[in-house]
């Protein structure tokens, strides 16, 4: 993929449109720039889990999975968002990645499973932290549970 | 858009619910399209009947993300604070996913209101597909 200059997840209005679309998502806020503006929003605001798309602007598309990782057997286990407040378009954030944890449980069906848990810190031009997400994937060896 | 609240008037049992009738695979396209989560098991189903299952399934952050329009439609994106959720069924082509969310704590911080919503996501068979919860408390812009 092509890097994105200047590097960072640029918080735009025509991506929250078709991201609040594809979710059924008509509140106003999302989509409605003078409204957003009437009620003192310098844009349109975001979506609960709209820093999901970052991986559009990553160089390595997003997956931050170590070597080896089998995207047949990879589950979703949880994901966390906390905000020190909402992204309004016009955001450009800086995604900075924390530790990734892992360990590993039995399977209910036999086998291991690995989880592999990693957070990352999203800040504005001025240095302060918007959104916090953490995310847990669940590599299931082979046998895919539900 | 589900019926909105003041903060203010939030009292624990209050709850939401609505439907999306029929998901399809184009849905899951779509949100692979605005999200960025391109997997192959949730639009290729050469890939998902490689993988041993039946055809392919929703993207776990296409149904949180559905399920995230509780707190946020009832109570306005900007005021919710936290939103997590554990996935722990499958989505899949032809299902009715029904969100809901209970207020489970109306509490103080600061002198803020804040509100706890116990959120869950089930399919047309009664089973769970997410486990959540959120935090709602008023956020002005500045």
């Amino acid at each position: 993929m092509a890097a994105i200059r200047p590097e960072g997840f640029p918080v735009e209005r025509g991506k929250i449109h078709e991201f609040a679309n594809s979710l059924f998502d008509d509140h106003p806020l999302h989509h409605d720039l003078p409204l957003a503006n009437a009620a003192g929003f310098r844009s349109v605001v975001a979506p609960i889990t709209y820093a999901s798309a970052a991986s559009f602007f990553a160089e390595d598309g997003g997956m931050r999975l170590p070597e080896g990782v089998d995207l047949r057997f990879v589950l979703h286990g949880g994901q966390e968002f906390v905000f020190e407040r909402p992204l309004i378009a016009g955001d450009l954030l800086t995604p900075t990645p924390g530790e990734l944890r892992t360990y590993e449980k039995a399977g209910r069906r036999g086998g291991t499973m690995k989880f592999i848990e990693t957070e990352t810190v999203y800040q504005d031009e001025a240095g302060e932290v918007v959104v916090r997400v953490r995310s847990t994937i669940i590599q299931t060896g082979g046998v895919v549970e539900g | 858009m589900i019926e909105q609240q003041e903060i203010a008037t939030a009292r624990v049992g209050d709850r939401r619910e609505f439907s999306v009738p029929d998901v399809n695979r184009s849905h899951f396209v779509q949100y692979a399209g605005a999200g960025g989560d391109f997997n192959p098991i949730h639009h290729d189903q050469n890939f998902a009947v490689g993988a041993g299952l039946p055809t392919v399934f929703g993207m776990g952050m296409f149904t949180a993300g559905v399920l995230a329009r509780v707190p946020s439609q009832w109570f306005g994106p900007q005021n919710v604070a936290r939103f997590a959720v554990r996935f722990t069924s499958r989505l899949w082509p032809g299902d009715t996913l029904t969100c809901r969310g209970t207020i489970a704590r109306v509490y103080d911080v600061d002198g803020l209101t804040h509100i706890d919503i116990i959120l869950e996501a089930l399919s047309q068979k009664g089973e769970t597909l997410i486990e959540g919860e959120a935090t709602v408390r008023p956020w002005q812009p500045s």
